[in-house]
């Protein structure tokens, strides 16, 4: 039996520094992701805050899923790669130290590599984008397709955590031609082999760049498509260098508290995912419609709380604001048909989407204006549940 | 050359399988190797005369793992 002895060359220091830059950047978003909503708002762009919120789930969860399913193998591949420009470099300079321009080297493939997988996703979001313009997902496809990924999320970070072996259905495993593959071109010495590698995880995405995918096919746009899954990648990045570093410099150990953390992660996103689905299902069991009653109000002025509800006879009002649908709990006569006014007014977040499940009932609301709804006659005591078309802001009439 | 199945019950993730059939490129006398986690076993393909069931278990765990011939 015949091993070839492998050193990682990857320079701790360049690795590191860039590692810990990044994740300075990503704890920082992190941090002031509660706050988002105002820089949402002041960009005075809805098309600014997708992006913005898709630079944010790559950078501090993107990444991380990522890592799950496709980052241990590049990364082993990059180390391949590195260690045989090690050699080389050994080789050629046989009676020197290893000089500076060697140092390059090892960074250089990660950033080739990660050039290479930021066009080829910003790639496929414009042909997402360009499926998307011949199909129109409807708010209930949209919820079965949350829900499907909710699952997916869920029973990952169930296989994450090792709950149980029938868990590990919960992941895809992609064609041993592709792997083969891809294990086979890392053994290049190129500087086309980073790019080809980087292009190639493509073929691998894990759930939450799944997510993001689905996303993109429902812009309906190339380039609405093509810069959502670009500002995801670009987040996802800084990942990859500390999942080089991770693999290579510090070993197995941390490996798998960084998975444990990542399990965290994925699961309380698959929840958030499911839940998501459900609200625009107008599940009544959903977590946020249980809950509703339980937690008061918040991001709501006090003239918006204060504001009457009703404005005439028959007529009532909801206020459509970027944080959400105030206020979250109607209450509206039973037995007799009524006006419900949406009223938004400089709104550029998801909540203009607006979706009355059980009604079939599904507007895009102007960013500033007032659009009226009949609702029909409700038998009292019943709930028309009401939600925006991500299940992310959600609300309930009350009939009595 | 034989066919011989291992089975791989540590194995987490798709990836674990990726790292086993990387076992191609290092062990002499190693034909083919597909490994799938679903089925947490791998099945090798090697020259008998130069690799024994023994040395793939050891390279197997030298990759993390431990195997067990079926």
């Amino acid at each position: 039996m015949t091993y070839k002895k492998r050193k990682s060359s990857i320079d701790p220091v360049i690795i590191v520094t860039l590692g810990v830059v990044f994740v300075s950047i990503a704890i920082a978003l992190f941090v002031f992701q509660p706050n988002l909503t105002s820089i949402n708002f002041a960009s005075g762009s809805g098309v600014m805050s997708q992006l913005i919120v898709a630079f944010i789930t790559g950078i501090t969860t993107g990444g991380l899923s990522c890592l799950a399913v496709q980052g241990g193998l590049l990364a082993s591949s990059l180390a391949h790669q590195f260690e045989q420009d090690y050699l080389e470099q050994a080789v050629k300079n046989k009676r020197k130290k290893q000089s500076s321009a060697s140092r390059s080297n090892s960074a250089f493939p990660i950033f080739l590599f990660l050039v290479a997988k930021i066009i080829a996703y910003t790639l496929l979001g414009a042909l997402l984008g360009w499926l998307g313009s011949f199909l129109t997902l409807s708010p209930m496809t949209r919820a079965m397709l949350m829900i499907a990924i909710g699952i997916f999320m869920v029973g990952s970070a169930l296989r994450m955590f090792n709950v149980h072996p029938i868990f590990r259905y919960f992941s895809i495993e992609p064609p041993k031609f592709i792997t083969r593959y891809i294990r086979r071109t890392a053994k290049g010495t190129d500087t086309f082999t980073p790019l080809f590698l980087g292009a190639l995880t493509v073929f691998i995405p894990c759930g939450i760049t799944q997510a993001m995918m689905a996303t993109a096919l429902g812009t309906g746009s190339i380039a609405m498509g093509a810069a959502l899954m670009l500002a995801f990648t670009l987040g996802t990045s800084p990942v990859f260098f500390i999942v080089a570093y991770l693999t290579t410099e510090l070993g197995s150990r941390l490996e798998k508290f960084f998975m444990r953390f990542v399990a965290i992660v994925v699961l309380i996103l698959g929840f958030v995912t499911l839940d998501g689905g459900l609200n625009v299902l107008g599940f009544p069991l959903s977590f946020q419609n249980l809950t509703r009653n339980l937690i008061p109000s918040e991001n709501i002025s006090s003239s918006q709380a204060n504001s009457p509800q009703v404005i005439a006879d028959g007529e009532l009002v909801l206020n459509v604001n970027n944080g959400g649908y105030f206020p979250r709990t109607l209450k509206a006569p039973a037995g007799k048909d009524f006006t419900l006014n949406l009223v938004t007014d400089k709104t550029y977040s998801c909540a203009r989407d607006f979706v009355i499940p059980a009604l079939d009932y599904y507007e895009l609301l102007p960013d500033t204006g007032i659009v009226k709804v009949t609702i029909p006659a409700q038998a009292k005591g019943s709930r028309l549940f009401f939600t925006c078309s991500m299940g992310m802001y959600t609300g309930q009439i009350v009939f009595e | 050359m034989i066919k011989k199945t291992f089975k791989i019950p540590d194995m987490t993730c798709t990836n674990c399988a990726m790292k086993l059939e990387s076992l191609e490129d290092t062990l002499e006398g190693v034909k083919k190797i597909n490994a799938s986690y679903h089925r947490f076993e791998m099945v090798v393909e090697y020259d008998e005369s130069k690799l024994t069931d023994e040395q793939i278990i050891t390279a197997v765990k030298r990759k993390g793992y431990q195997a067990v011939a079926a």
